[in-house]
């Protein structure tokens, strides 16, 4: 009987993982990007109206070095230890972000509100 | 401490490192932050049921510490330590509601506690609350990859007794 309980408690979270999964990978998103370091945004870049680009951003003993190219944005290389940021491809999803924990580096799709403060500006 | 013990806990905590370390060379094919089948917690799995609690902490605090240091990966440090450590305060209450053969089961929650405590880890470095998109993420990848790695401590278990212990 206890454990009865206990394997649908572990069922609920799976089944709440998969449809948050679901929920995340189908935001819609919009074309504000923010790239933060240690939570301050160091840069903002419209994809929509973004020239291509590659630049690298230092910090945390380590370099990311980020590609801007046909309004998408991505890790392109970098001198962690993971390189998981490089792998995450291109950001596609809004929720999801692309991080480098090594690094503290985030780029992520801004939020909605400030996204819309950010564009008036 | 007995000598005997220490070299047991000795013993796991290199055994847990090479298991590690060899975890390392596959290449992990979802690349998001957090997620990875965590072989080496087989041992802690089993460590949690068979030694005392504060040999079990000090057991994982030295292969948390090792692992980091082996992997050239030190600024993961504060997020497997604060994974391990809420992983291992849930399974020691656990393991007194959960019997040994269950201990999948116990497995899970450790996994899913482990990948919480990464997770306050992060927003907290971070300073960001956008990292918790991949919260969904890894609740999946730790209930499958607890579910794995406890099955594979029962089968160790049941194999160690075998052999007399």
């Amino acid at each position: 009987m206890k454990y009865k309980v206990m394997i649908i408690i572990a069922v609920v979270i799976l089944l709440t993982g998969i449809a948050g999964s679901a929920l995340v990978l189908n935001m819609p998103h919009q074309s504000l990007v923010q790239i933060k370091q240690d939570g301050k945004v160091v840069r903002t870049v419209d994809l929509a109206a973004a020239q291509d680009e590659v630049f690298t951003m230092r910090g945390h003993g380590g370099s990311n070095t980020i590609e801007i190219s046909d309004g998408k944005i991505r890790v392109k290389e970098a001198d962690c230890p993971d390189h998981t940021c490089v792998k995450m491809g291109w950001l596609s999803s809004s929720a999801l972000p692309i991080v480098c924990l090594p690094h503290r580096l985030e780029i992520a799709y801004a939020e909605s509100d400030g996204g819309a403060d950010a564009v008036a500006q | 401490m007995k000598a005997k013990r220490l070299a047991e806990l000795a013993v796991l905590c290199a055994v847990s490192l090479v298991i590690f370390i060899v975890e390392l060379q596959i290449p992990n094919p979802f690349p998001i932050p957090g997620v990875k089948l965590g072989l080496a917690n087989i041992v802690t799995v089993y460590a949690v049921y068979h030694y005392k609690p504060y040999e079990v902490a000090l057991l994982v605090a030295v292969r948390v510490m090792l692992a980091s240091v082996f992997s050239g990966n030190m600024m993961a440090l504060i997020y497997s330590a604060a994974g391990s450590f809420l992983c291992l305060l849930g399974m020691l209450l656990l393991r007194r509601v959960i019997n040994e053969k269950h201990l999948w089961l116990s497995s899970v929650f450790g996994a899913v506690l482990h990948n919480t405590g990464q997770m306050a880890a992060a927003v907290l470095v971070l300073q960001t609350v956008q990292v918790i998109a991949y919260y969904p993420f890894l609740l999946v990848s730790g209930c499958l990859a607890g579910a794995f790695t406890g099955l594979a401590a029962q089968f160790l278990t049941a194999r160690l007794k075998a052999i007399g212990h």
